[in-house]
């Protein structure tokens, strides 16, 4: 998969937030992980919830598309191969990112 | 205190992702907006209740309480009702945003939000609030004196004579009424008699300290509310009012005519624990009545179901 960068990198008033935001995202692939194993859907659903809401504002739009085909799985109780699906697609979109460089 | 100035514009935020509320506070600063956040439904109704932001942006899908409760909770707050709501909020579909906004939200945001989008209905949900508030404050305005009106100074005792119980503060109502008034209406007309509660009005407000709220509570008689303020005090700021009434002089036609006024004052401390709102009136206008009796253009005082003349005599309260 291509690196994903932030459309919002140039921002000065945003950089600061995209670069923390983008730092958590380990964290968010491993909870998802753990969420899936523990076939803990309705978090699962909550999570996907807001990276979609969260994504696409740190400038980030594939965030918000990839996480809103996992909560639409999700909330349309798709089978789960499905789900393991979207989730995989969601965490390898999260490990794409690049986080930017702060002067 | 006089109409003041609304406040700084403030933005409650609530929503349970750390990462919308930092995407906020970064898109709205440089708006010049201050920018408060909590996390879930409960602690935000009690933000909102004691911070009083100008707007609150509201997202549906909250731990414990969501979205939609807050929104009915918030409009049912009377210190809560009037501050404009926006969901802000990943749910898209059609039901949500109706339901959101027949719960009496201003408007309604998706997420990911676009910020120049949410900046503009930031700025229009501000706009109409400031609108509302002068409309409120209006409503509790006299059209002409510019002083509190009778319903504001009713909603203010009321509420002022409870924070004084709960702390034991001595809270102190002055009446004031304009001597002779239907004499100079009818002698001078009735423009005449608008000039002369004009000037008086503005002798009060001038005269007040800053803490007394100033309101004309009927055709000419003046009410002033001193907060945290004992009977002698009282009595000081009152003598004081009476004199900016008494050195006023207002031109009729060719002749120059001077006006005085009588007042009343009583102090909830000297009536009980279980003042009314009713019997700090009935005390301070049988005090007022003493005092037109008296020949006018004086203070009496009501204490301990006594009625005291304190015009010239200000040792009449003791030491």
């Amino acid at each position: 998969m291509d690196p994903i960068r932030s459309s919002y990198e140039a921002d000065p008033d945003m950089l600061e937030i995209v670069c923390d935001f983008a730092r958590e995202l380990p964290a968010r692939v491993a909870k998802l992980e753990a969420l899936l194993a523990a076939r803990a859907f309705a978090e699962l659903q909550t999570l996907a919830h807001q990276l979609k809401g969260a994504g696409g504002g740190y400038g980030f739009t594939p965030i918000t598309d990839v996480a809103a085909q996992l909560e639409q799985a999700l909330k349309s109780g798709a089978p789960e191969p499905a789900i393991k699906d979207c989730t995989e697609r969601l965490c390898e979109t999260l490990r794409a990112v690049v986080v930017p460089e702060q002067p | 205190m006089n109409p003041q100035v609304p406040n700084p514009n403030r933005v409650l935020v609530i929503d349970d992702s750390d990462s919308i509320h930092k995407l906020v506070i970064a898109r709205l600063r440089p708006e010049g907006l201050e920018v408060i956040g909590e996390f879930d439904g409960e602690r935000g109704i009690e933000r909102a209740v004691a911070d009083q932001p100008d707007v609150i942006l509201l997202d549906i899908g909250l731990p414990n309480v969501d979205g939609f409760e807050v929104c009915r909770r918030l409009k049912e707050h009377p210190s809560t009702r009037n501050i404009p709501i926006i969901f802000l909020t990943g749910t898209a579909d059609t039901e949500s945003k109706v339901r959101g906004l027949d719960l009496g939200a201003v408007d309604y945001v998706t997420k990911p939000f676009d910020q120049v989008e949410l900046r503009a209905r930031v700025r229009a949900a501000l706009r109409t609030k400031r609108l509302q508030d002068i409309l409120e404050q209006q409503s509790f305005l006299d059209g002409l004196t510019g002083l509190w009106n009778r319903s504001y100074l009713d909603r203010r005792l009321e509420s002022e004579l409870n924070v004084a119980r709960r702390y034991g503060r001595p809270l102190t109502l002055v009446l004031a009424d304009v001597d002779h008034f239907k004499r100079v209406n009818d002698s001078l007309g009735h423009l005449f008699g608008d000039i002369v509660l004009q000037g008086i009005a503005e002798g009060l407000r001038a005269y007040a300290r800053r803490s007394d709220i100033v309101a004309r509570y009927g055709g000419e008689e003046f009410a002033i509310l001193l907060t945290d303020t004992n009977l002698r005090s009282a009595v000081h700021v009152s003598e004081r009012l009476r004199m900016s009434a008494e050195g006023r002089h207002f031109e009729a036609r060719s002749e120059i005519v001077g006006v005085t006024a009588s007042f009343g004052v009583a102090c909830s401390e000297e009536i009980g624990p279980t003042l009314t709102p009713e019997e700090l009136i009935r005390a301070a206008d049988q005090a007022l009545y003493a005092s037109k009796d008296a020949g006018r253009n004086c203070v009496h005082v009501y204490r301990n179901g006594e009625l005291l003349l304190t015009t010239g005599d200000p040792g009449v309260l003791g030491n």
